[in-house]
């Protein structure tokens, strides 16, 4: 069962909704923001933590995801979006045509 | 404005999971949002492939390869979230081990039992079949013919299959893993209401002011629906959550209420919620005396073990009158349920009382919306359709049932368990629309549908689950087809009653799988298979929800959906080979032709052309039947519920939308069934229907607690509860092919309470044997982690095909529904 994926050439960025207890709101951001590559974007009013975490494999990003899932002020983490860009093949600072749509409209 | 590659598909993400938050971000971050036609990926819909819920994703293809999955923000199911299996749902199809080619245990060239795997063609596997299967009719009679399926078939899959059995090999004995997994729910439904599958819908999350799980670990096996219910609870503080288990787990995370009870006493707690809206005067009368009729239940009805076994010997009504019950008055009711005080129910439980007073005044609360969730804790229960009746009960009391918030609500752990297993009917005594083989104008109803001579359809219930793999060890069941399923490792005291069965050297085992499972390991012929979005299907969810997908990639090569493998094989089979000369006699045209013309082509199944297909989309197995063959399936298997309770809409709608909840009724689907006003089969005027019973009541069941088939004593001093995980699916046959998920949860632990390790020199990490009368499996401890067990009493998940926990359960059955109880039997545990 051992990965195969290159790691080397590939960027990764997966998002995802945390639902913590309210009680617990400031320590569960803590928390998600000492894991490496995170970053909180959004909270909503009844305390949904929107961010991301930014990786070079899937398996990178499953092991973050991992380490926030099992804090225990987090009833729930649904990650809601996953991309790769292949970087081998890259062209800097122009728009994406790998950019997907996510079906919001 | 310029933004480089990194940060756009950044904010593609930050926008989707933004949206799924219901908030709102900065403009950057949110407008960015491609249209598809400048992208490489070809995005479809597609219900998920894991659990009951039925989430909706929308599946990436690249270069003929599914190479991203997410939330389907259009569902309404699960409104763009994902789970972390379905995160990473597209990855399943693509495991190293993938099967391309069926495999045949042969010596010398030619088929041996004890044999070595060997690739062979299709051809090749079909004639074998088709000889071992004829050889079987020949000198046993189409009653040692049998086949395994799944909750996870198709619809039109599970349909196909229901004809090639019940009418092509004229056999019963076809039966699919649901009835592990929801066989006491259907018998619930069915008793209590007289027609199957759950009144209300998942909109009783946003409307609910309590919640109730019984037996239900919904933050791990149905994590989106966990999500709904969270957010429920957080955004409306009013909301109580309370949860019943026999040990803690992850959605104690979030209860009001946690309460953990010794095995098997739901059935008393339930009694004593029901004594206490009684005693509290809390009865809504008037919905009582208008829409419910009282009755007393058969006892002592024995725990679905061979009839040899010391339990049956003593059990008074293990034999056909197990399911029955006389009427009684409301008063007698309530007498029966008086002995269940609070006292003596805490007792019993081991639950406090002011817990189980707060639990019932939830109930008893005529302000209170209620919605009961409950899953394997009450179905894998020697006494699941009990434990259903009994929570009705409680429901039907109060007259909490079918409107927004108030919803009696079994989940389902499979994607089509409603959708193929129960509403299509692949049970050994169903027929499609709740209809049953045991009544004649149900054969003939079904005889008619598919243009078949009266008495085509037996009228005998074939073997069960359980009652298969003991007809096979016993030589009697002797051409097995496994298909969609994994139940080497799914069913109860492996040891004993499942490996004996598939080696016995009488029997001629077949599994279809897309990987070598333990399963199809056992098997003697192997057949590779198609999954998911290699084909085009139809799933039915926990709230009757139908969603279709359409086929996305192509199968690797020499890979066939079970679809494919079923009617192709159909083609190697004369009716002559199959059915007897009286019943030949009766239909004109038959004769000479095979069931693939019978049962498929010539019937209104192979009535749609291919040109109804978009000339865009794949669809290799109605091109090379040549006829649109899932549509055909389809419309044919929905004649038998349009205008009976069960209607669905044209099968082309479904391609349109993300599913629609039956019955469908003039385009329009049904949120809340029974109620007047919602749906429209109840009557004008009635206010609540409930009209799957001749007098339009549902009934409430007087039924006691009766104690388990196996407690712990002295020598197995422990009980033992079986179950999931969040990270795998089921047996992980295709979620321990992912490797994220597969290092997120390797290996099946025991989960102990410290102070049980302690007493027997264990530490956490010891590896440990388990070990009951039937058989013993090595784990190691887990003392912390996710699960707290009580003391007295263990927890090991199934997943893990290197520690196959199912050699040591029992396989003690409802007698009513005939599912096995996989949560309870006695244990010891020694340090190896």
């Amino acid at each position: 069962m051992e990965s195969t994926e290159n790691i080397s050439d590939e960027y990764h960025v997966a998002s995802f909704v945390a639902y913590p207890i309210l009680e617990q709101l400031d320590t569960v951001k803590k928390a998600i923001l000492t894991v490496e590559g995170t970053e909180i974007h959004a909270v909503s009013e009844e305390g949904k933590i929107v961010f991301t975490i930014e990786g070079n494999s899937y398996r990178d990003i499953g092991s973050k995801m991992d380490i926030i899932r099992v804090h225990k002020g987090i009833i729930n983490l649904s990650p809601v979006y996953h991309q790769i860009l292949d970087e081998s093949e890259k062209a800097p600072d122009e728009p994406s045509i790998d950019a997907v749509n996510v079906g919001i409209n | 404005m310029t933004i480089n590659r990194r940060e756009f598909i950044k904010a593609n993400a930050i926008a989707a999971a933004a949206a799924v938050a219901g908030v709102s971000v900065p403009a950057m971050a949110s407008n960015l949002i491609t249209s598809s036609d400048i992208t490489k990926l070809k995005w479809d819909k597609a219900p998920c492939r894991f659990c009951g819920t039925g989430c909706s994703v929308n599946v990436g293809v690249m270069d003929g390869k599914v190479v991203a999955t997410h939330g389907d923000i259009k569902s309404p199911v699960n409104k763009g979230l994902n789970c972390v299996k379905g995160y990473f749902l597209s990855k399943i199809m693509y495991g190293k081990d993938r099967l391309t080619q069926p495999l045949l245990r042969m010596s010398n060239g030619k088929y041996d039992k004890q044999g070595e795997f060997t690739p062979i063609s299709w051809d090749q596997a079909f004639d074998v079949m088709a000889e071992k299967a004829k050889t079987t009719l020949t000198e046993n009679g189409p009653e040692a013919v049998g086949m395994f399926g799944s909750g996870q078939w198709t619809v039109q899959e599970g349909y196909a299959a229901v004809k090639l059995m019940k009418a092509g090999f004229r056999t019963n004995n076809i039966d699919p893993n649901a009835r592990h997994c929801m066989a006491s729910a259907v018998g619930g439904f069915m008793r209590t209401f007289g027609i199957d599958e759950p009144m209300g819908c998942y909109d009783d999350l946003e409307a609910a002011d309590a919640f109730v799980l019984w037996g239900s670990n919904m933050a791990e096996m149905h994590p989106i629906l966990w999500t709904r219910l969270t957010d429920r609870r957080l955004s409306a503080p009013h909301v109580k959550v309370a949860i019943l288990s026999t040990f803690e787990h992850r959605s104690f995370d979030l209860a009001d209420n946690g309460m953990v009870f010794t095995p098997q006493t739901d059935l008393a707690i339930l009694n004593y919620i029901a004594n206490y809206i009684i005693q509290t005067d809390r009865v809504n009368t008037e919905f009582v005396n208008k829409h419910t009729n009282f009755r007393l239940g058969e006892t002592d009805i024995g725990y679905g073990l061979r009839p040899e076994h010391p339990l049956e010997q003593v059990a008074k009504n293990n034999g056909k009158t197990a399911g029955s019950s006389t009427p009684i008055s409301f008063n007698e009711y309530a007498k029966f349920v008086s002995t269940y005080t609070a006292e003596y129910t805490a007792k019993l439980s081991g639950v406090p009382e002011h817990k189980l007073k707060a639990l019932a005044e939830l109930y008893a609360d005529p302000k209170v919306k209620v919605t009961s969730f409950w899953t394997m804790g009450f179905n894998q229960h020697t006494r699941g359709v009990w434990a259903n009746n009994l929570v009705y009960n409680i429901h039907l009391l109060t007259g909490k049932i079918s409107t927004p918030g108030n919803s009696p609500f079994s989940l389902t752990g499979q994607p089509s368990a409603c959708g193929t297993a129960r509403e299509v009917g692949t049970f050994s005594h169903r027929l499609p629309a709740d209809m049953v083989v045991t009544n004649p104008k149900h054969r003939a109803t079904a005889e008619k549908i598919w243009g078949l001579p009266e008495g085509t359809v037996p009228p005998k219930p074939g073997y069960h689950a359980a009652l298969q793999n003991r007809m096979l060890k016993d030589g009697k069941l002797n051409f097995y087809w496994v298909q969609c399923n994994n139940n080497m490792q799914a069913a109860a005291n492996i040891n004993e009653e499942v490996y004996p069965g598939y080696r016995n050297p009488k029997n001629f085992v077949v599994v279809s799988d897309p990987y070598p499972t333990v399963t199809a390991q056992a098997a003697d012929l192997i057949l590779p298979t198609a999954m998911w979005v290699e084909k085009e299907g139809v799933y039915g969810n926990a709230e009757r929800r139908t969603q279709s997908w359409y086929q996305m990639v192509e199968s690797p090569e020499g890979a066939k959906s079970d679809l494919w493998q079923l009617v192709e094989f159909s083609k190697r089979l004369k009716v002559e080979d199959v059915w007897p000369e009286e019943l030949i006699a009766k239909k004109a045209g038959v004769r000479g032709k095979t069931l693939f013309d019978v049962l498929y082509k010539d019937s209104a199944v192979g009535k749609f052309s291919l040109d109804e297909i978009p000339e865009d989309r794949l669809n290799d197995d109605a091109r090379d039947f040549g006829f649109y063959i899932q549509k055909g399936l389809f419309e044919e298997y929905a004649t038998f519920g349009r205008g009976h309770a069960h209607d669905l809409a044209p099968y082309d709608t479904y391609h349109k939308e993300r599913g629609l909840r039956w019955p469908v009724v003039d385009g329009k689907e049904t949120q809340w069934r029974f109620k007047e006003g919602s749906d429209p089969y109840a009557k004008k005027g009635s206010n609540w229907d409930f009209y799957g019973n001749k007098d339009g009541r549902a009934n409430i069941f007087a039924l006691p607690y009766e104690p388990p088939a196996e407690s712990p004593d002295e020598e197995y001093d422990l009980w033992l509860s079986t179950g999931r995980v969040l990270e795998h699916w089921h047996s992980g046959s295709m979620t321990q092919r992912v490797p994220e998920l597969y290092k997120s949860m390797p290996d099946a632990l025991v989960y102990m309470h410290p102070d049980d390790a302690k007493k027997r020199g264990m530490r956490r990490g010891d590896l440990v044997k388990l070990i009951s009368r039937r058989g013993e499996v090595q784990t190691r401890v887990e003392t912390r982690g996710r699960n707290k067990p009580p003391k007295g009493l263990v927890y090991m998940p199934w997943f893990d095909a290197s520690r196959l926990v199912n050699k040591v359960t029992l396989d003690a059955t409802d007698p009513l529904s005939k599912q096995t109880d996989y949560k309870k039997c006695a244990i010891k545990i020694e340090k190896v």
